[in-house]
């Protein structure tokens, strides 16, 4: 009975995320201390794993974390910038001044118990103030500890000095280099034809994303080991893994891969077209899809001018061929586009060519696919009221992650957590306030 | 002089020429990957560096498409360099899973296996045999991921992908690139390299449940659906003033300042600063620190507003121009605001703090010879990341993998063989067989 289900059908009712929430989590046995500051890189990575279940606490200053105000224009809701709203999620916000003795033994007293600690200071900063990996794994053997930073714990930059921002992280990694427009007009060129970096924190997401991975894989060597570690993650090395090619290009060819646009130097046609109504994407790169897409727009001659992806790969024939697609799809409609190659692709067939839209957020948002799916999804927070989010993209059939309150307030969870990690009471916490150690 | 102390001790527990001395992370974990192009193969490449047993199931003769994507049609010793990057450690299988004994090895190996790794078009595993419906019933522990642009089922179901698309219809290129500008497609596949990225952590999560539990699961993943995930603040915002995010060049409309400018000797050099003591470094290095108590620029809401941001921005646009970059990191460092030159691959070639923290790494390959190519991201004490070997022709590693893991016997070997159930590479296209200068034997395993 089961087996006659279509793929998609039989699937959809095992991971469909509507599910999620009867489900258990993947992480609900760990406990992360996100001391992170000013630096995005370090609280995706720990969304990420709370998002999966673990028991996050986020810990702040007691005047909040800087990085409350990272948002466009500085537009803030209830109090709180929308960069760190977005990734304070499932996670316990309590404050602790880490500066001074008895905020530090505080962090001690929690880090023994802890299974992760994840910071991103300066690189020697914890560790001055005793509560680096070196301390805390005398107390803690079986602790992970991992550090973010643009230049790492070793090495002869380590010890710069300077900040880790995004954009810093993004420059450093060699995705920007590649990235942007070439002037039109070398003599004269536009301060938009320069090197360009991605429009959202890339750099950051990239580390984030990394040291989650270094994270898991260090659990599970834990599981048999029972053996804690110390991770380094560069947010700028991170995104730098991500690159197609650089560093062997320049070993084998003594160049440099040059900025091309919206051109890739790999494949062609692969890139975005202007249409009747907006931008649409068209690819036909292998020589048989190359042929379908010729096919489509009718221009046999294209074809036989190209024949091979020799041809197709340099750059002056790509502007040429581009300017000979462009009067095709400038004279249709992106439905129509999309139409007449989905059509091809069901009723010819021989070779693929794949069409997409360009899309702004907006649109993005607008389209139901992305709802349907609980890629985006509207939550209603306890404290922030209704928001929209998007999800991470995994959907899993036993233990998916989920976002369960997008963040809390400076020092929210201070009574919650100190309560039941230390057994402090009103009355303590109220000391320490005044100290100014919470 | 403790901080001093710290750099050596970090640097004794990381040192990456004592990796091969300790051991691996996912060493117990065996991959089955079923895969092409970059979203799918870049997710077992990064856990091959932490230790996975990884094999990479292509069809007989011209294997993986991305055996052709290398610039400009330029091949490294018979390689195209966007293959040869995630080919690393693993073991190179060619079997035909259409037919039915190419269809019993891929289960052999799967039995004996705990991640399979696919990005084909939906539901064609499932019709093959091979997919998760099938593959639970022979391995209840396996641990089963597949990716691609839009998931397996729900409106766009029908529609093939790349990752330019995912990065169009997440909104990823339309936020950015510069407003007088197209939408820009970043100049990497953004979407497959951090796709896979974040796919791993849904393995390794998976990974963990599994070692408490027994028990294995599927993983549905669209590589649109985690950039959109990706996108900071779009979705709060829009939701929030029922605008749209636009594109803003290289200055970020949420830290202030950060920004991407020329400097005197022609270096584009990102600058940034996150709190206000980064701010008032910044200000101290430009010999305004007047500029830290103005009432415009005193708080970083202040700075975030648009008009103090574009007088800020402009005021260290001039400050870069007449300075060169090495004065501005030195400036950086002293004073602890974040100062950095657009790098490229000659300036990651050339930088010895990348080359000794393993991120720049040398490969000493069998087959393709000395390469350097970007290695090892985390830094981890006790069982560092590495490269073991760069890749390898199509079906190299046939005789190996099927004697070692699946005890085959010589004989059915040859009858596979023979019957053209496993096979290797052809000469055309490039990149599929062994570089022109090989000497037959060099890299065989099991000779």
């Amino acid at each position: 009975m089961e087996k006659e289900l279509s793929w998609g059908d039989w699937i959809r009712e095992l991971d469909d995320p509507a599910k999620n929430r009867e489900k258990p989590e993947a992480l609900d046995h760990i406990t992360v201390l996100d001391v992170s500051y000013a630096n995005m890189a370090g609280c995706f990575c720990t969304s990420t794993l709370a998002e999966f279940g673990a028991n996050v606490i986020r810990i702040e200053p007691p005047g909040g974390d800087p990085a409350r105000t990272f948002s466009p224009w500085g537009y803030m809701h209830k109090g709180t910038g929308l960069g760190y709203l977005n990734e304070g999620r499932n996670k316990f916000h309590v404050t602790l001044n880490l500066e001074c003795e008895e905020g530090q033994e505080i962090f001690r007293k929690l880090a023994k118990r802890a299974d992760v600690v994840v910071e991103t200071f300066l690189p020697g900063t914890m560790d001055a103030w005793g509560i680096g990996y070196r301390q805390l794994k005398e107390l803690n053997p079986r602790l992970i500890y991992c550090a973010l930073y643009t230049y790492g714990q070793f090495g002869p930059k380590a010890a710069c000095g300077k900040a880790d921002v995004d954009v810093v992280d993004q420059a450093y990694s060699g995705v920007v280099s590649v990235s942007g427009e070439p002037p039109e007009d070398p003599q004269n060129p536009k301060p938009s034809e320069v090197p360009t970096k991605q429009g959202n924190w890339m750099g950051w997401y990239a580390g984030g994303a990394w040291a989650s991975v270094a994270i898991l894989a260090a659990l599970h060597y834990r599981v048999q080991s029972g053996k804690g570690q110390f991770i380094d993650v560069s947010p700028a090395e991170a995104y730098g893994r991500c690159i197609n090619y650089g560093i062997n290009y320049y070993y084998g060819f003594k160049d440099t891969i040059p900025r091309v646009g919206n051109y890739d130097v790999g494949v062609f046609p692969y890139t975005y077209f202007k249409c009747k109504d907006g931008f649409a994407f068209l690819s036909g790169f292998a020589d048989p899809n190359w042929k379908a897409l010729c096919t489509i727009i009718n221009r046999p001659d294209l074809q036989q001018q190209f024949p091979t992806i020799f041809e197709r790969l340099n750059v002056d024939n790509m502007k040429i061929m581009y300017k000979e697609i462009e009067k095709w799809t400038m004279e249709h409609t992106y439905d129509e586009i999309f139409d007449a190659v989905m059509d091809y692709n069901k009723n010819i067939g021989q070779g693929v060519v794949v069409p997409g839209r360009i899309s702004s957020p907006m649109d993005t948002m607008k389209a139901e696919n992305w709802w349907v799916r609980m890629a985006l999804e509207t939550i209603d927070d306890p404290h922030y009221g209704e928001v929209t989010i998007a999800n991470h993209a995994h959907k899993m059939t036993e233990t998916p992650p989920r976002v369960k309150w997008i963040c809390r307030p400076v020092g929210a969870d201070n009574y919650y957590v100190y309560a039941k990690m230390l057994g402090y009471g009103p009355k303590r916490l109220e000391e320490l306030k005044e100290k100014g150690v919470v | 002089m403790a901080r001093e102390d710290y750099f050596k001790w970090a640097e004794s527990v990381l040192d990456p020429s004592k990796t091969f001395e300790k051991p691996e992370a996912l060493a117990d974990i065996k991959i089955v990957e079923l895969c092409t192009l970059i979203l799918g193969p870049s997710l077992p490449s990064y856990l091959s560096e932490l230790g996975a047993t990884v094999f990479k199931v292509e069809l007989p003769g011209m294997g993986d498409t991305m055996r052709s994507l290398t610039p400009f049609a330029k091949f490294f010793n018979g390689a195209a360099l966007g293959w040869l990057k995630e080919a690393r450690n693993k073991y190179h299988l060619a079997i035909d899973v259409r037919v039915p004994e190419g269809v019993e090895l891929f289960k052999e190996l799967v039995k004996r296996s705990d991640v399979v790794v696919e990005n084909l078009r939906a539901g064609t595993m499932d019709k093959w045999g091979i997919g998760y419906r099938q593959l639970r019933e022979i391995n209840p522990r396996i641990i089963y991921i597949a990716l691609n642009g839009f998931g397996q089922w729900g409106p766009y179901l029908e529609r093939p992908s790349y990752d330019a698309i995912a990065q169009s219809e997440s909104g990823e290129a339309w936020i950015s690139g510069f407003p007088d500008k197209l939408p820009m497609k970043a100049g990497i596949w953004l979407a497959d390299y951090y796709g896979g990225l974040v796919g791993a952590i849904g393995v390794l999560a998976a990974l963990a449940h599994r070692d408490r539990t027994g028990r294995g699961q599927y993983i549905e993943y669209s590589q649109a659906e985690n950039l959109m995930r990706a996108m900071d603040w779009t979705w709060l915002y829009q939701h929030f003033t029922g605008k749209c995010r636009e594109r803003y060049g290289n200055r970020d409309v949420s830290i202030c300042p950060a920004d991407i400018v020329p400097s005197k000797d022609g270096e584009m050099v990102a600058i940034g600063a996150a709190t206000d003591k980064q701010f008032q470094g910044l200000c101290q290095a430009m010999g305004k620190p007047e500029l830290a108590q103005d009432p415009r620029f005193a708080t970083h809401l202040e700075r975030l507003k648009e008009e103090n941001a574009v007088e800020l921005l402009s005021l260290i646009r001039n400050w870069v121009a007449g300075k060169t970059y090495a004065e501005i990191d030195q400036l950086a460092g002293q004073y602890g605001f974040g100062a950095q030159k657009v790098s490229n691959g000659k300036d990651h070639f050339e930088d010895e703090h990348l080359r000794k923290r393993n991120f720049t790494y040398y490969v000493d390959d069998p087959i393709y010879g000395e390469l350097y190519e970007e290695g090892i991201a985390p830094k981890l004490s006790e069982t560092p990341g590495r490269i073991k070997w760069a890749g390898k022709p199509v079906g190299f590693d046939n005789e190996y993998v099927l004697k070692r893991f699946l005890g085959l016997k010589t004989k059915k070997i040859k009858y596979l063989k023979e019957k053209n159930i496993i096979g290797k590479w052809v000469d055309v296209p490039p990149g599929r067989k062994p570089p022109q200068n090989w000497d037959g034997k060099s890299g065989v395993l099991l000779v």
